[in-house]
């Protein structure tokens, strides 16, 4: 940590008055009272954090130099032209925040009225929200002008792009626009051809510019590891040894005396998995591995899906829902269903005959054998079986529910800042937690359970552990709310979609970002990851599907076509199918076998993004329900999918 | 540059005006200009800004449209304080108000007597939240099911009746997948071009069946209920087709065979299709319209005239056909110019068109509207007079002449008195209307003076129709307009229509076969019949709407003639099939409709 970092905290901690931490702080860190006069010095620094906008320029030049860039980007060659073209945004945008700053409101209003409508069109949104900072009070606190005050704008450009602005640059002297180059702009050069406009708008559109190519470039091991070894339970059974270690339900019979070299042997060839020991993980109970293997089994039953083998779709509608239904998600195994809602409520309601049971009173539970095989349903009250569950605790409207793995917990974020685990079991809150000072807008359980991160309005995403109160990772990075958060299918990393329309992958046991993918134009809602673990989908308030390459954190996909923000996003479990639901009712099926295979069949520039592919080519259906908006999706184990919708009565 | 991107970027700000009203309301009485500028213009940022991150609140509650909740959430976020005591589950209702050159938006706000809401502590309860599962598809095929939306759209259905260039090549339809194994051989068998087959389903070819008997069968429930599907359900675009080839075969038959029941089931099905919100029927009007005009102006359309109430068919075809000139007539089909032509050609033929034609084309002309009868009724009103006064003041004319006549004249005096009163000035001289409408004259006048006489006189006759028609069952009891109401005889020969649809309906459309079956009473039609008219004569009679004591008792008079009469059986063809004459069997002889629904 930097000296002057330091002095912030402390400046900080003597802020709150924080006497008992201050001193803890000065002597961990060596630092005498030779920074006592820090904090003074600082002082004013903090209160106008923005002196990088101090300038003495004349708010009069500002116009003629903007004018001036734009005629040199318009002058230059057509295969530089748009790379040029890409420094007009935030060199607009600094210059009116400069002009601000200094107070001639005048000024910066007229140049924003005269160039801010001529920017690309998914800049518009923050130029509006930018258009309203007018005073520099305003600029106090705002999530915006912070971003960009604080953080460079990263624009990428080939070499021979570079040199010519540069050039251009030494020529003019133009000292309000070098100023500003130098100070918030990032050029993260390439070698290579200048790319065209459609390359450009692919990959730009979030707060705070492009990714760097440095962003991208940690190893990810997305791959997904050998399965755990349960073959020690399974062994009695024959048959059910089979089911749990057939990876491959296709795989013809008489492989079966071969298959365990075939296994490891398969192991060995997926170098992309990360080792099984990277994040710990507590050991599977039995009942754990029973029900593993009752979900290989199952799965072994399960239909492939493609353009010819269509999925079919159980919708399961909310009626008398109005505006109230929040969020939805069913179990792995498809046996319940969790719905959060704006009054605070969860609800459970169980999708299969057997009902919802509670465990039985502390008294009851003594007469229980526990040396027996099924005492887990015999701990079960089989009188207090019911269809549907409520579980009452927040003080807020419930923004995302999640499920264990194993069914017996369930997960719930709320606008009243806090996390609640809940016991399917007992059905009673067993912990709080607290940690975000914010809305929490997602939170998700990780495949393997035990662990689950959330995200929030505070802008960081968090990794939890169910046994500790306290979060054990913070990823702090995104420029403005965390939108959505998924686990990665191996645990091993965490994405979140924010509204700085930034999809990041950080790694779980470092708490660092490895990948930083740009390309959506507006807050993105919805992730999710595809089987093989390679690939990440991304939608939002755009109405796109993104999907991303993680192998270099390339844009590969996007796919339009819905019409109103999509929520809802899944997989089919044999990786075949991508599903989108969306408010506009739309369930939309596209083939994602089709994408990947034309993407391995193709060269893979690391420094340079592939062309995205677009348009309807992998679209195979699309499936309108009764102005029932789809706020979830999921495919069972044998790829049946069941979509969640709630009736607009009001709409109709 | 333009001036409306400019007010995206900066929108709108509070008015200094609005500072100053909101000072005054609080009780600050000269505000400075300086001070509510500045407030405006930090106001106008705060508001916006908290209404940005509502926006945040708005997209994770999955909703579209911004709420109360969204705004107290992001004041609470922003650890202000939320609104309390606002609550809209819809848009706030702005009002606006202007004078002295002064505007205002405001938000009406009622009092609340609170005392009433103590009492009332029962407070409706919200309905709870429930589940419901269905299948949104199968193996890629979306089945029209009520959950789903119909398969096609009505905007889309009518952009392709309107502008069929438009229409795009769906290569996603909610049919079967197109890339199907099944498929594959299909294309080995030559098919050169990929014509448009519209093939049924199983379940689809069932439904027609069933819905296609029940409305034509005895059972008048299911014949309601039956109705009410084709009314209602979303997924019959597809059956659209061949529905319509059913109702206009069976007007074409039952027309020649004078069946007026069947006609009037027929009629209801028209009814139930245009009413059904999820059809458009434009590509088949073609064949409806002459179907329903047939209804209308048919010279006969019941085997005995002088009995059956075909008047109530004409009119009830008439109301129909109205309702598709609204629905349907563009600039570019020009239908309702097309049928009042085709109408008042009838119309002027003279004295060469039967009188119940006469009637049809009247009934059909005055449904459309008031300006259609002031022009091309109107003119006509004498030379009509003078031709019915012929049927009902002299003395050799037949029975059935004078009651359509009679008819013609109660028609004529209540769709014309409406439109006279707006069109004469009072005061209004007999003389004056026998001038100009010969025989009628008296008789209008005294309806004219009737109507001006009357406070609200009943709206006019299309509004009428309009209500009426929307919901034909409900309205009975409100249409005041109808001045009379006929009753007629249940006796005489009866016939069901069955049809035969053991194969395939996907392949029958052609070669539909219908088969008759009549079912007369065993004993010698010509014994019964003399008996049977001599008391018709008697029985049928124009009830005026108020007498409803003396139409009861005819109704039971009616009832008990009916029950006096022997059983009816079924007179056995040859043609006819054996498994299909237990069926004929089985239902009851069709009580001739009871013409109440359609009055």
């Amino acid at each position: 940590m930097e000296k002057s970092q330091l002095a912030a905290v402390l400046q900080i901690l003597k802020k709150y008055n924080l006497k008992g931490t201050e001193e803890l702080l000065r002597k961990e860190a060596n630092l005498g009272n030779n920074i006592a006069d820090g904090p003074l010095q600082q002082n004013s620094d903090v209160s106008s954090v923005l002196t990088g906008y101090k300038s003495d320029g004349d708010p009069e030049t500002y116009e003629d130099s903007y004018m001036e860039l734009k005629r040199f980007v318009e002058g230059s060659l057509d295969i530089y032209k748009h790379e040029l073209g890409m420094i007009l945004y935030p060199v607009l945008v600094h210059m009116y925040l400069e002009l601000v700053y200094n107070g001639h409101t005048e000024k910066a209003i007229n140049l924003m009225k005269k160039f801010g409508p001529e920017q690309d069109s998914y800049y518009q949104e923050d130029l509006r929200k930018l258009a309203l900072v007018t005073k520099r009070d305003h600029m106090n606190g705002n999530e915006l002008t912070d971003t960009f005050k604080s953080n460079q704008f990263i624009i990428r450009m080939s070499r021979d792009t570079l040199s010519l602005l540069k050039r251009h640059l030494n020529d003019k002297k133009a000292s309000v626009l070098l100023n500003i180059i130098q100070e918030h702009l990032y050029f993260d050069m390439y070698e290579g051809v200048a790319r065209n406009k459609s390359q450009i708008d692919a990959t730009s559109g979030a707060v705070g510019g492009e990714a760097k190519r440095q962003d991208n470039k940690t190893k990810v091991y997305y791959g997904i590891p050998k399965a755990p070894d349960i073959q020690a339970l399974a062994a009695p059974v024959e048959d059910e040894d089979e089911g749990g270690e057939q990876d491959n339900p296709d795989k013809p019979k008489k492989k079966k005396a071969k298959k365990d070299p075939l296994f490891s042997k398969k192991t060995k060839n997926d170098p992309n998995a990360p080792p099984p020991d990277r994040i710990p993980v507590p050991d599977m109970r039995d009942h754990d591995k029973y029900e593993k293997v009752k979900a290989y089994r199952e799965a072994s039953k399960r239909v492939t899906l493609g353009p010819d083998y269509l999925p079919s779709v159980c919708c399961y509608t909310l009626l008398n829902a109005n505006h109230t239904v929040n969020c939805a998600e069913i179990t792995e195994d498809s046996s319940m269903l969790a719905v959060g809602f704006s009054d605070s409520i969860v609800k459970v309601w169980t999708l299969v005959p057997q009902k919802l049971k509670a465990m039985k009173s502390g008294e009851q539970l003594e007469d229980v054998n526990v040396d027996v095989e099924d005492v887990v349903v015999r701990m079960m009250d089989e009188r207090s079986g019911e269809t549907s569950r409520s579980l009452y605790g927040h003080s807020g409207p419930v923004y995302s529910v999640s499920f264990s793995p194993d069914k017996t917990l369930l997960i719930s974020c709320s606008e009243d800042t806090t996390i609640r685990l809940w016991s399917l079991q007992i059905w009673t809150c067993l912990v709080v937690y607290k940690g975000h000072m914010f809305p929490v807008w997602d939170v998700k359980f990780s495949p393997l359970g035990y662990y689950f991160a959330s995200a929030s309005y505070d802008r960081t995403a968090r990794l939890w552990a169910t046994d500790h109160y306290q979060p054990l990772r913070l990823f702090a990075g995104h420029f403005s709310d965390v939108d959505c958060v998924q686990f990665h299918p191996n645990s091993n990393y965490v994405a979140t979609g924010s509204s700085d329309r930034r999809v990041c992958l950080w790694d779980c046991t470092t708490g660092n970002h490895v990948r930083l993918m740009t390309g959506h134009k507006s807050p993105i809602m919805s992730l999710a990851f595809s089987v093989c673990g390679r690939f990440l989908a991304s939608a939002g308030v755009d109405c796109k599907v993104l999907v991303w390459d993680l192998s270099h954190g390339h844009l590969v996909a996007e796919l339009t076509g819905h019409e109103k923000p999509i929520h809802a996003l899944a997989f089919s479990r044999c990786g075949n199918i991508l599903v989108s639901g969306g408010l506009d009712c739309l369930l939309k099926v596209w083939d994602f076998t089709k994408l990947t295979e034309e993407i391995s069949s193709e060269e893979v520039n690391v420094s340079h993004n592939p062309d995205v592919r677009i348009g309807d080519d992998y679209l195979l259906r699309s499936f309108a329900t009764k102005s029932s908006p789809l706020i979830s999706l999921h495919f069972t184990r044998r790829n049946l999918l069941l979509a969640v919708s709630m009736f607009d009565g009001v709409s109709t | 540059m333009s001036k409306n991107a400019e007010n995206d970027l900066y929108g709108t700000n509070l008015s200094v005006e609005s500072m100053k009203v909101i000072a005054e309301s609080i009780g600050i009485g000269n505000l400075p200009d300086d001070a509510a500028k500045e407030l405006a213009e930090d106001i106008s940022f705060k508001l916006k800004h908290i209404i940005q991150d509502a926006a945040k609140f708005v997209h994770h509650a999955k909703r579209t449209k911004l709420m109360q909740s969204d705004i107290d959430a992001a004041l609470k976020a922003k650890n202000l304080e939320p609104q309390y005591g606002f609550q809209s589950a819809e848009g706030l209702p702005f009002r606006f108000a202007s004078g002295g050159g002064r505007e205002l938006h405001f938000i009406e706000e009622k009092e609340v007597v609170l005392n009433d809401l103590l009492q009332n502590l029962n407070a409706k309860a919200p309905l709870e939240v429930s589940l419901r599962s269905h299948w949104l598809c199968i193996d890629g095929v979306q089945p029209t099911i009520p959950e789903n939306p119909p398969p096609v759209a009505k905007n889309i259905q009518k952009l392709e009746s309107v502008d069929p260039i438009n229409k795009k090549p769906n290569k996603e339809t909610s049919g079967k997948p197109t890339t199907g194994k099944q498929k594959l051989r299909n294309v080995e068998t030559v098919q050169i071009k990929q014509l448009a087959t519209h093939e049924l389903s199983v379940e689809q070819q069932l439904y027609y069946k069933e819905i296609t008997e029940a409305c034509v069968g005895s059972d008048e429930a299911r014949r309601a209920e039956a109705l009410q599907s084709l009314a209602s359900d979303p997924g019959l675009h597809e059956m659209l087709p061949r529905m319509c080839t059913f109702i206009i075969e069976g007007v074409r038959v039952n027309v020649v065979q004078n069946n007026l029941a069947l006609l009037i089931y027929l009629m209801r099905m028209v009814k139930a299709l245009l009413d059904n919100q999820s059809l458009y029927l434009e590509k088949y009007l073609h064949e409806l319209i002459p179907s329903v005009t047939t209804c209308i102006v048919s010279k006969q359309l019941c085997m005995r005239p002088e009995l059956d109430n075909h008047w109530a068919l004409r009119d009830f075809a008439s109301r129909l056909m109205s309702q598709i000139c609204k629905n349907f007539n563009t600039s570019t089909n020009n239908i309702q110019t097309r049928i009042t032509r085709m109408f008042t050609n009838a119309l002027q033929q003279g004295d060469k068109v039967p009188l119940s034609s006469l009637y049809g084309a009247l009934e059909g002309l005055s449904e459309l509207g008031a300006e259609v009868i002031r022009i091309f009724i109107l003119p006509r009103l004498k030379s009509i007079g003078a031709r019915i006064e012929m049927h009902l003041q002299g003395p050799t004319t037949s029975n059935i002449d004078k009651i359509a006549s009679e008819h013609i004249k109660q028609l004529l005096i209540k769709v014309v008195a409406p439109v006279l009163k707006n069109l004469k000035n009072p005061p209004d001289y007999v003389e004056e209307y026998k001038q100009e409408f010969g025989y009628l004259g008296p008789a209008l006048h005294a309806a004219v003076v009737k109507a001006r006489t009357q406070p609200t006189p009943s709206t006019t006759t299309a509004c009428n129709i309009s209500t009426s028609l929307t919901n034909v069952g409900a309205t009975i009891t409100r249409t005041v307009s109808q001045p009379c109401q006929i009753i007629q005889q249940n006796t005489g020969p009866q016939r069901t229509i069955v049809m035969n649809q053991s194969g395939r309906v996907a392949n029958q459309i052609n070669n539909q076969k219908i088969l008759f079956v009549t079912q007369r009473p065993p004993t010698p039609g010509g014994s019964v019949q003399p008996s049977s008219q001599s008391q018709q004569n008697t029985v049928v009679k124009f009830v005026s709407n108020t007498s409803t004591i003396s139409q009861q008792k005819m109704i039971t008079t009616q009832k008990l003639i009916q029950g006096n009469q022997p059983p009816v059986a079924v007179v056995q063809k040859s043609t006819f099939q054996q498994s299909q004459l237990k069926k004929a069997d089985q239902m009851q002889p069709p009580t001739v409709d009871d013409l109440s629904h359609l009055m």
